[in-house]
């Protein structure tokens, strides 16, 4: 599906390309001839003795002929290499402008250097003109441009139709036979030209119809990868889950299985050695005891890996900011933190516990406040550990407020080290959590 | 170091370029002026060197602008001038300065092919246009504009054969004449002299219904040749008299040759005849044995003895590049003292400056050896002053060809006169309105 329609494009342009080639040699071919004909007509008029006869039906004086016919050459050659300009890849824009400036007043040179005897050239302008502008107000900017463009051959026409040499007189010298051949060639001429106009008008609007085709194709394609990158991230991500849970299986098993399967063989033992020999009992003991504290190092080292990646390396405070940091960055929430008096002697648990809170209240309140503004709030009192999150989004109403999954295992964590959480809503929602430093401090909470 | 001494040899380099430059151009260069004229005479005369007036003017231009070359094409005749202008408007080789053939004027001022002198005449404290006869130079402009100067003019004058008139007994005519003057004198010269029964002394040869209008008083053409007044009460006054005139008891018309001969009274001619003809040899050739002087035109009961005159312009190319030493040329020509005497020395015609002609001896003027004339440089000066140029437009002689016709046959009785001219008018009037 792809090649095919990329393939079509290239020949489109190509063969629009090819139609303007051919356009502007047609138009050239016609205003060499044109110019010719005035100038071998002037010419012979001359030779022939009729120039006093000829002056009088004019209305103003002709160029000579050479000149005439240089200037008509010169000026087609100029409109054409300019077309050229204006087609190729300008930068600036301003360039671009006057390029079509330019354009325009050969395009009145050339129509006036043949007597206005051929005025299919402003058709070539008017291609040009179509060619290159594709912006929001296309149509309305084409429309008035093109307006715009026969006003100004309009009134030059209704300027000169004084003082332009009409054509009738140069073909009113020849034989009446001639004269008609040429009035029918004139206008053959003419009618070609339209021909070649409507004929590119037609392959660019077709040019046109396969881009936007083309381009909706490519978004289809967009759309379909992305459907698929997204199913693909929740299997990857249900693959996570999976392995992290055969993970965490593998190592009970190995670990705390281990362990108590160790410990419940030798207190097996023990049960029947208390009786017979108790000092052997003892030292066994001694042996599941630290079979247990083994199993229990085992585990702690396996929680450890659940540990956040930024709590490894880095001090609470750090790893706060530098969650603040990132969030704030990914989500264009402002977020302050400040910290008052920072608790000496944290223990990991605790560490943990104060980061997944500053988590989970940064998300509630970018997800359920849609707040723009956090400030969050650090400190320690009377052995105390107090950590403040308020924000400026839409609040909650804390009656009906049920606690979801993020509350609930905040209140579940905190409870484990025997801290409390409290949320109010006024300005915002805001979040306080207290958690004692030590045990004494825990009897007085 | 080295950079300032790159730079001062840039420098150096770059003065020497620019006073090379320099008197390369400031060398006086040759120019070249190029003017378009014709081999004879505008007025129908023969001339001995119709290049001599502009040549003696070329060679004192010269003289006074040096590096300036007066340049012409010699041997066009004059029927073959006004195509010859064409050919060279059309190849874009118009010479700066051209003599203007009148019927031509409209046409290439038209044609925007002239240039406008009125800038050069309002910045040039030199220029005097009072100086001007009025009808010359009134023939130079167009919608208030001026295309061209006058060089030369002629008016046409009655000839009157004093010897013929002092046979019958018949005073000379005096400047104020009438029509029934100048009536009375021709039915009374009207008569066969030998008695072989065949009239053989005539009254008038080529009076033109022109001539009568001119008299009268009325003015043919308005709105710069849009519109026609034939039916105007003197128009008809100047036929009633022509018919008259053609009315004569003649068994046939006089001829050229009667003229010649010594046997027609009155013949009107432009004034450059006169000065051609009177003079030894032309007087041989063109009246044998016969004296001659000119009177103005007799004049109608609401006219006045206003004369034709014609007036040979000279006019600047719209393309001439060069357009300040034209206008030198031109002023030259047409108003230096000098050269507008020079107009009396080698043409056949008049000047068109007052001061000029007044200024001149009779024998300049009349010619040498015709001390018997009793007219005046001051007579003939009054002549020019009282003119009027002929109406000149696009299409003018198409109409005066119909205008012709239609009153030819009115005066020979064809066309019955009443309301004869009213459709004259119509006619005429459908065919200025054609004329683009």
């Amino acid at each position: 599906m792809k090649l095919p329609s990329l393939f079509a494009r290239e020949t489109g342009t190509d063969r629009l390309a090819r139609l303007h080639a051919l356009f502007i040699i047609y138009n050239g071919a016609v205003v060499l001839l044109l110019a010719g004909f005035l100038s071998i007509t002037q010419m012979k008029i001359i030779e022939t003795r009729n120039a006093r006869a000829f002056l009088s039906h004019l209305p103003s004086l002709p160029l000579p002929p050479l000149e005439g016919f240089c200037l008509a050459a010169l000026s087609f050659a100029a409109l054409a290499l300019l077309s050229r300009l204006y087609r190729s890849e300008l930068p600036a824009p301003l360039l671009r402008y006057a390029c079509l400036a330019l354009e325009i007043a050969a395009c009145v040179l050339t129509m006036r250097s043949l007597s206005l005897a051929y005025d299919g050239i402003v058709l070539l302008v008017v291609v040009d003109l179509m060619h290159r502008y594709s912006g929001r107000h296309q149509v309305i900017l084409l429309a008035a441009a093109m307006l715009g463009l026969y006003a100004i051959f309009g009134y030059n026409l209704a300027l000169s139709s004084r003082s332009i040499v009409p054509f009738d007189a140069y073909v009113a010298y020849y034989a009446p036979w001639a004269r008609s051949l040429f009035s029918s060639l004139h206008h053959g001429f003419t009618s070609l030209n339209l021909v070649f106009f409507v004929l590119y008008l037609v392959l660019f609007v077709r040019q046109k119809h396969q881009e936007k085709e083309r381009i909706a194709s490519l978004n289809r394609q967009l759309a379909e990868a992305n459907e698929r990158l997204r199913a693909y991230a929740v299997e990857a991500e249900h693959l996570a889950e999976t392995r992290e849970r055969n993970r965490l299986a593998r190592e009970i098993h190995d670990t705390l299985g281990h362990a108590l399967t160790g410990i419940a063989a030798g207190i097996d033992a023990v049960s029947i050695l208390i009786d017979i020999a108790p000092a052997k009992a003892k030292s066994q003991l001694a042996v599941i005891k630290d079979t247990a504290m083994r199993g229990l190092k085992d585990v702690r080292r396996s929680v450890k890996k659940l540990r956040p990646d930024d709590l490894e390396h880095l001090s609470l405070r750090q790893a706060i900011e530098q969650m603040v940091a990132s969030f704030s960055s990914s989500t264009g929430m402002t977020v302050d933190f400040s910290v008052l008096t920072y608790p000496p002697h944290l223990r990991q648990d605790q560490e943990e516990v104060l980061y997944r809170v500053v988590q989970e209240g940064l998300t509630n309140a970018q997800r359920h406040g849609r707040a723009t503004h956090v400030s969050i709030a650090l400190g320690m009192e009377l052995g105390t550990i107090f950590l403040c999150i308020s924000d400026n989004g839409r609040g909650a109403d804390t009656e009906k407020l049920t606690p979801g999954f993020g509350l609930r295992h905040m209140e579940e964590r905190l409870a484990l080290l025997k801290g409390r959480v409290r949320y109010w809503s006024d300005q915002g929602f805001t979040l306080e959590v207290l958690l004692p430093a030590n045990e004494e401090a825990s009897k007085f909470l | 170091m080295k950079r300032k001494t790159a730079l001062l040899c840039a420098f150096l380099a770059c003065a020497y370029l620019w006073v090379f430059l320099v008197l390369q151009y400031a060398q006086p260069r040759t120019i070249t002026l190029r003017i378009g004229l014709f081999a004879g005479s505008n007025w129908n005369v023969p001339q001995g060197d119709s290049y001599a007036f502009l040549d003696t003017v070329a060679a004192r231009f010269e003289a006074t602008h040096p590096g300036v070359k007066i340049r012409y094409v010699s041997g066009i005749l004059q029927e073959d001038y006004s195509e010859w202008l064409a050919e060279q408007e059309l190849s874009g080789t118009m010479p700066d300065l051209f003599f203007l053939p009148s019927e031509d004027f409209a046409l290439y001022a038209g044609l925007d092919a002239l240039r406008d002198l009125t800038p050069f005449i309002e910045a040039d404290p030199a220029c005097d246009l009072a100086g001007f006869y009025p009808a010359p130079l009134a023939d130079g402009i167009e919608d208030g504009k001026y295309y061209a100067l006058p060089v030369e003019c002629v008016p046409r004058l009655m000839f009157v054969n004093k010897t013929l008139l002092s046979r019958e007994g018949i005073p000379l005519p005096h400047d104020g004449w009438t029509w029934e003057d100048f009536l009375a004198i021709c039915r009374r010269v009207t008569r066969d002299t030998d008695g072989d029964g065949r009239v053989d002394q005539f009254g008038v040869y080529g009076y033109t219904w022109e001539d009568a209008v001119v008299t009268s008083g009325a003015t043919l053409f308005w709105d710069q040749g849009r519109t026609s007044r034939f039916a105007d009460a003197r128009v008809e006054d100047a036929l009633r008299f022509l018919i008259d005139l053609h009315q004569l008891p003649e068994i046939r018309e006089a001829r050229e040759r009667d003229f010649d001969l010594g046997r027609v009274a009155f013949r009107p001619f432009n004034f450059a005849a006169y000065r051609a003809y009177r003079p030894y040899p032309w007087r041989i050739k063109k009246a044998t044995d016969f004296e001659w002087e000119c009177v103005r035109l007799p004049k109608g009961p609401a006219g006045a003895n206003t004369s034709p005159i014609q007036t040979l312009l000279m006019a600047m190319s719209a393309q001439t590049s060069h357009e300040d030493l034209a206008w030198e040329f031109l002023k030259a020509i047409s108003m230096e003292k000098e050269n507008q005497h020079l107009v009396l020395e080698k043409t056949a015609a008049l000047p068109v400056r007052r001061d000029v002609l007044e200024a001149a001896t009779p024998e300049e003027i009349f010619g040498a050896g015709t001390g018997e004339s009793d007219r005046s440089p001051h007579a003939i000066s009054a002549v020019l002053d009282d003119g009027k140029s002929p109406d000149r437009f696009q299409g003018y002689a198409a109409v005066m060809r119909l205008a012709d016709q239609r009153i030819q046959e009115i005066v020979d009785g064809v066309r019955p006169f009443d309301n004869a001219l009213n459709q004259l008018q119509k006619e005429v009037n459908a065919l200025l309105q054609e004329t683009p």
